[in-house]
């Protein structure tokens, strides 16, 4: 399953947390028509802590199935947690934090 | 008697014991670190040698049964507890805790004499993925030195704590990363490396002036000669990971600082084993996961091995242990790689043997003990890989605590970690500038090793074949430092809690003691007034630890993250 979102600005993966960050910084208008791959960037990101994609519990929490509500989230992973979660404001726009909430309410189990 | 106080605060009667300790205090200076008296712990490795062994044996194996704690010290906001290695200098203990707080303690007391909690860029921390915690400081030459997560090294006044000077290394606003393991002291330089690995950088090691704090030269581990460039396809090393962030050693005799370099990014690549040609970071990346010489004057590169060739698993070389010992004329360098190899190096980082301390290995089928290649790579393309599960887990066949050799028995005592990992490797678009997280290019999980459990081991071996003598195994991989002494005896603090006392020429259980939490940073032996210590740091939490609640439960579900204590023992 891939989901790409081409309502969001910037380049690809990880590339796109530091054009985002310089964004934030400088507030200059994000470009157009680029893509989000929000797997890529759990995969390069979130993923170092939740496990197997947020499916399962690791350094951080199991997303998959999470009774936190979509402000919650959107509020740890602007702001984080001290000692436990970086803080990705800044990193990702709000547009983007909302495609990665996209992405952990559609997780599902693994085949097999 | 009425008590008198000055403004540091200090009872007089203590600060006239420690007027009297440090009268007869020596300077800490390269000799003094290379000599290692057996009452002082001068370096991180204990002495430039990295045996972590105390000569100390008013402990021993007839009265370990009578040690008990003779004080303890709360350092105070230890997010992701406590990691650093304690240092004694003529009877003064100096360690940190979490965000770069550092304690100079009297060393028979606990007394505190000062500290020192430096102001740090807080919001740039919140980002940091890899903090607050700290692996310790270094001394010499009067001084206390100590690097912070914002990128900066200290230098302090190693009698007051107040800072004599302070330096930039790193653009951590930019890097993000700063620097969380301990400096080395040697000849009148402190070196220290930056963390690095999965961040997008290039992971500089860096020596500065210990008198003025001037930068005297910078290496960078990613594509830091001509040569090296040209193993970086695709301009990847402009975002290369590296970096060289536990300590390393100083080799007298050839002038040379040893150094372990981190992985490169991303972790895990998906370029099958077209790895020369195809993937994100295309080449061998020198010089990440491999084990460097350096110039101590210079900073030129003089010789180096990569022990794993483009490492597409995360099992780095970044583990500082440099351990010297001689055998038959000939001199070795010791030195276990985060995939579970131990490595068998002359001074020179020639390959002289490799043998295998964990049992469940498969990224590679084997390493050729004569040359150091690896034989039957396991590289990945993008998709799942869970049969069988990639071995070790990304946590390491080793961590990055240390290992202890006993120049008595001849034994090399190390702990091994026996887990392994699914994992989903993603096809990832090129990183090419520096950007604010992590690149790891996988989704992944803790997994058992094939028809087996998830344990560790302290093993005792022959640190030159690599022949077991003996083993001890714990239900969940211990993350702390080893320590043995001349009182025949190893000490191990395991992650339930438990500080353990082993005989050394047989792994016999003489002792024990809870200290009310995990345990993953050092422990050191020290003599004040004719006493012996053991110090050990408590507290638990942070990129390994923090999976131990999830896959283990038990008493981990409970144990506090943001906690510690250092816990000192003597003879009751």
């Amino acid at each position: 399953m891939r989901l790409p979102f081409k309502t969001i600005p910037a380049g690809l993966g990880a590339s796109l947390l530091w054009t985002a960050m310089a964004q934030a910084q400088s507030a200059t208008p994000a470009p157009e028509n680029a893509t989000f791959e929000v797997e890529q960037v759990f995969a390069g990101t979130c993923g170092f802590c939740h496990s197997d994609g947020g499916r399962a519990p690791g350094k951080g929490p199991q997303l998959m199935n999470s009774p936190r509500d979509d402000d919650f989230i959107r509020s740890r992973i602007k702001h984080g947690k001290q000692g436990a979660m970086p803080a990705f404001e800044g990193a990702f726009t709000d547009a983007q934090i909302d495609q990665v909430i996209k992405y952990i309410r559609a997780l599902k189990p693994r085949d097999g | 008697m009425r008590k008198q106080w000055l403004n540091s605060g200090l009872p007089v009667l203590a600060v006239a014991a420690f007027a009297a300790s440090a009268a007869l205090a020596q300077t800490v200076d390269t000799s003094r670190i290379e000599a290692a008296g057996q009452n002082d712990w001068l370096t991180y490795h204990g002495s430039y040698k990295s045996h972590h062994y105390s000569p100390l044996a008013q402990i021993n194996a007839s009265n370990v049964g009578n040690l008990g704690v003779a004080w303890m010290h709360i350092p105070g906001r230890s997010t992701r507890g406590l990691q650093s290695m304690p240092l004694v200098a003529d009877g003064v203990l100096y360690y940190t805790g979490s965000y770069s707080r550092v304690f100079a303690l009297n060393g028979a007391t606990g007394e505190v004499l000062w500290s020192f909690f430096p102001e740090l860029d807080e919001a740039l921390i919140s980002r940091q993925t890899h903090s607050p915690y700290n692996r310790g400081v270094a001394l010499g030459e009067g001084k206390v030195f100590v690097g912070t997560m914002d990128g900066r090294l200290f230098g302090l006044d190693a009698k007051t704590g107040k800072v004599l000077w302070e330096t930039r290394l790193i653009d951590s606003q930019k890097l993000t990363v700063g620097f969380t393991g301990a400096p080395l002291y040697a000849k009148g330089s402190v070196i220290i490396g930056a963390q690095g690995g999965e961040w997008p950088g290039r992971g500089p090691i860096f020596a500065v002036d210990a008198s003025t704090g001037k930068k005297k030269w910078e290496f960078l581990t990613v594509a830091g000669t001509d040569e090296a460039m040209k193993t970086w396809g695709n301009e990847s090393w402009r975002t290369g990971g590296g970096g060289g962030w536990m300590p390393g050693t100083y080799d007298s005799e050839t002038n040379t600082i040893l150094w372990g370099t981190a992985n490169p990014a991303p972790l895990y690549d998906w370029s099958g084993a077209d790895y020369k040609t195809q993937g994100a970071r295309p080449g061998d990346n020198l010089y990440t996961s491999s084990v460097i010489g350096l110039d101590i004057d210079t900073g030129k590169l003089k010789f180096y091995h990569q022990e794993l060739p483009h490492d597409a698993w995360d099992f780095d070389s970044a583990v500082g242990e440099f351990v010297m010992l001689e055998r038959d004329g000939q001199k070795y360098v010791v030195h276990p790689n985060k995939g579970g190899f131990v490595f068998v190096y002359d001074r020179n980082l020639g390959v002289k043997n490799v043998w295998r301390l964990v049992e469940n290995i498969n990224f590679v089928k084997d390493i050729d003990p004569k040359t150091g290649a690896l034989i039957g790579r396991r590289d990945f393309s993008a998709g799942k890989v869970t049969e069988p599960p990639l071995c070790p887990f990304i946590g390491g066949g080793v961590s990055w605590n240390s290992g202890s050799y006993n120049p008595k028995t001849g034994l090399y005592y190390k702990i091994g970690q026996e887990w392994c990992m699914t994992l989903d490797v993603q096809k990832t678009t090129p990183v090419t500038t520096p950007q604010v997280q992590l690149n790891i290019g996988a989704d992944f999980k803790m997994a058992p090793p094939p028809g087996g459990e998830i344990y560790g081991h302290l093993d005792a071996r022959d640190p030159i074949t690599g022949a077991k003598k003996w083993e001890v195994r714990y239900p969940e991989p211990p993350l702390g430092s080893v320590l043995s002494t001349a009182g025949n005896l190893v000490f191990v603090p395991d992650s339930r809690g438990v500080l353990h006392a082993y005989d050394a020429e047989t792994g016999a259980e003489l002792w024990k003691h809870n200290n009310g939490t995990g345990h993953q940073g050092g422990i050191v032996s020290y003599s004040v007034g004719g006493k012996q210590y053991i110090a050990v740091t408590a507290g638990f939490g942070g990129m390994l630890a923090d999976e131990y609640a999830p896959n283990f439960g038990g008493v981990y579900k409970s144990m506090p993250r943001d906690d510690g204590a250092l816990v000192v023992f003597s003879l009751k």
